[in-house]
């Protein structure tokens, strides 16, 4: 496939609450495809090509050489080439020198890789960069800054709540999503859920748990 | 991982073509295709991808009572979507305990019922390994690691199959939508299956220009109740090392008229137990026959030397579930 050149097609568009109300008639081209694939073979060549010319349209390719791409980091447009390959993990670290996000494991077993995808948390290592254009990525950097921290961060600092730090900005993303999701009614159950998939090898988490707490009740 | 051309398809039908004219693999989550990748275990030279096909997150309750599950929906979603909560507890429950926050909130319900066995022969491409085409599965060997392997239907292969979804969706006799080059067609998920074979890697029976777009839980036809359990070596982000869906349907009298009660990672794949499912058939459900039933679905159980133990797991896994039940989670429509 050929490498697209800039200025490059648009982000497919994002679902929307049209979408949603959408999907019931959806459901009904689902449960009609099998009709229509009976009158497909009643189709002749010509109307064949003409519904392959179609749905090439329906296609756009990436790579595998490098794409140019715009992700949208931390509030900020920033632009890059990456391959499909690239993990949206490599892009931050090794293209945007964004190094907050750990390499670890890569294989979404650690955690030490969390970021927020569209206010999600997600493991970067296992998103291709290619994935999170047109979306919001956040990273432990666009959550505060040392003299502007987040209130986890805050939090973490009140609460020793790190040893070799590795973990720590994978744990500051993941506690930090609780404490959007839960606010102030955040659980200590609901805290230790929320950082189940992040390890910490030093056994600090029982003041991760503190912090998170602590930045829930805006302490 | 090795370089590969991602090929993004707007619809079904452009996803399916290009499946067929590039041979590559199904990209979703990518939560378990990047993982074998990553290992060369797969190396496929174009990912077509589901992610720019919108509406494949549906939830719908459907008129007759049935619930359609679009196969891009979400573990996250599964376990928090209030019809999956009402109406199929069981599985909202199975999802809520899958993996971790972060990756229920990328892994796919078509992703999770066509991921690759955990057997860590398989996954790392150094292993020789049955299903990448070797001539014998290296669990089976005398110096085999066989802990998490299956105790069930285990020759020629020993791997487990990982899915703890699966089993519950085939205890609620969920339908899987498929659709290749000649259209759709709905096949029963219990039928859905195919065993161990030298070199083939998938435990569905779909063909590669073949797509999973929905799966589909019938309405109940009379009250039931169902449960779902599993036992991890850690209390959370941990495989199961067996997993129990089950669904027991209750006549007037409150006898079990029918019961279905499949196993997870205790076989190459989902695992149904019938002897249990028939030492409850005509039982007034209670404690009693529920321990008659979980001592039954060990009958038929291979185990090798390092895993006896699942045996025993098997009967409290499928003791727990069906106690569950008994308890109250009734499940499905009307």
């Amino acid at each position: 496939m050929t490498r697209q050149e800039p200025p490059f097609e648009p982000a497919p568009p994002r679902a929307t609450p049209a979408d949603h109300a959408t999907r019931v008639s959806r459901r009904g081209l689902f449960k009609g495809a099998g009709a229509a694939a009976v009158s497909a073979a009643l189709l002749g060549a010509r109307e064949t090509l003409a519904r392959e010319a179609a749905v090439a349209d329906e296609v756009r390719t990436q790579g595998p050489g490098l794409v140019p791409i715009t992700l949208r980091v931390n509030g900020e447009e920033r632009k890059v080439q990456v391959e499909p390959r690239t993990t949206l993990l490599s892009a931050l670290r090794l293209r945007l020198d964004l190094t907050g996000a750990k390499p670890v494991c890569e294989r979404s077993q650690c955690g030490a890789c969390t970021v927020w995808l569209d206010g999600q948390t997600v493991y970067a290592c296992s998103v291709l960069a290619v994935e999170a254009e047109g979306r919001e990525v956040t990273t432990v950097e666009g959550l505060g800054t040392p003299s502007d921290m987040h209130p986890v961060q805050a939090a973490f600092c009140a609460e020793d709540a790190l040893q070799c730090g590795f973990c720590t900005p994978g744990m500051v993303m993941a506690c930090a999503f609780a404490v959007k999701q839960h606010g102030k009614d955040l659980t200590e159950d609901q805290a230790r859920a929320a950082v189940a998939g992040n390890l910490c090898r030093c056994g600090t988490h029982p003041h991760v748990l503190r912090a998170a707490l602590r930045a829930a009740k805006g302490e | 991982m090795k370089a590969f051309t991602f090929v993004r398809p707007r619809t079904v039908d452009a996803a399916v073509a290009a499946l067929a004219e590039t041979g590559g693999a199904v990209h979703a989550g990518g939560v378990d295709l990047l993982d074998r990748m990553k290992e060369h275990v797969d190396e496929p030279s174009h990912l077509v991808t589901l992610l720019d096909v919108p509406g494949r997150d549906a939830i719908a309750l459907e008129d007759d009572g049935g619930v359609h599950l679009g196969a891009g929906v979400t573990l996250a979603a599964l376990a928090e979507n209030d019809v999956v909560r009402r109406f199929l507890p069981s599985l909202a429950e199975a999802a809520g305990q899958a993996a971790s926050p972060a990756i229920r909130h990328r892994a796919t319900l078509g992703g999770n019922l066509a991921q690759r066995t955990r057997c860590g022969y398989f996954r790392i491409a150094s292993f020789s390994c049955l299903k990448r085409g070797a001539d014998a599965c290296p669990v089976r060997a005398e110096t085999g690691v066989q802990e998490t392997a299956a105790v069930f239907a285990n020759e020629p292969c020993a791997s487990a199959h990982p899915s703890s979804l699966a089993p519950v969706l085939q205890s609620l006799g969920a339908q899987l939508g498929v659709q290749g080059p000649k259209g759709a067609r709905s096949v029963s998920l219990a039928e859905a299956w195919r065993a161990p074979e030298k070199g083939v890697a998938g435990d569905l029976a779909l063909a590669a220009d073949e797509l999973i777009t929905a799966i589909v839980v019938p309405p109940r036809t009379r009250p039931q109740r169902v449960g779902y359990e599993e036992v991890r070596q850690k209390a959370a982000f941990d495989w199961a090392l067996v997993s129990c869906g089950v669904r027991v349907e209750l006549d007037d009298d409150g006898r079990v008229s029918d019961a279905s009660i499949v196993l997870g990672s205790v076989a190459p794949t989902p695992w149904v137990a019938t002897a249990a499912e028939a030492a409850l058939r005509g039982k007034a459900f209670g404690a009693e026959p529920i321990a008659a039933a979980a001592k039954a679905a060990t009958q038929g159980a291979t185990p090798l030397s390092g895993n006896t133990y699942k045996v025993r797991l098997v009967e409290v896994a499928v003791r727990r579930a069906l106690t569950r039940a008994l308890e109250g989670a009734k499940g499905g429509a009307r």
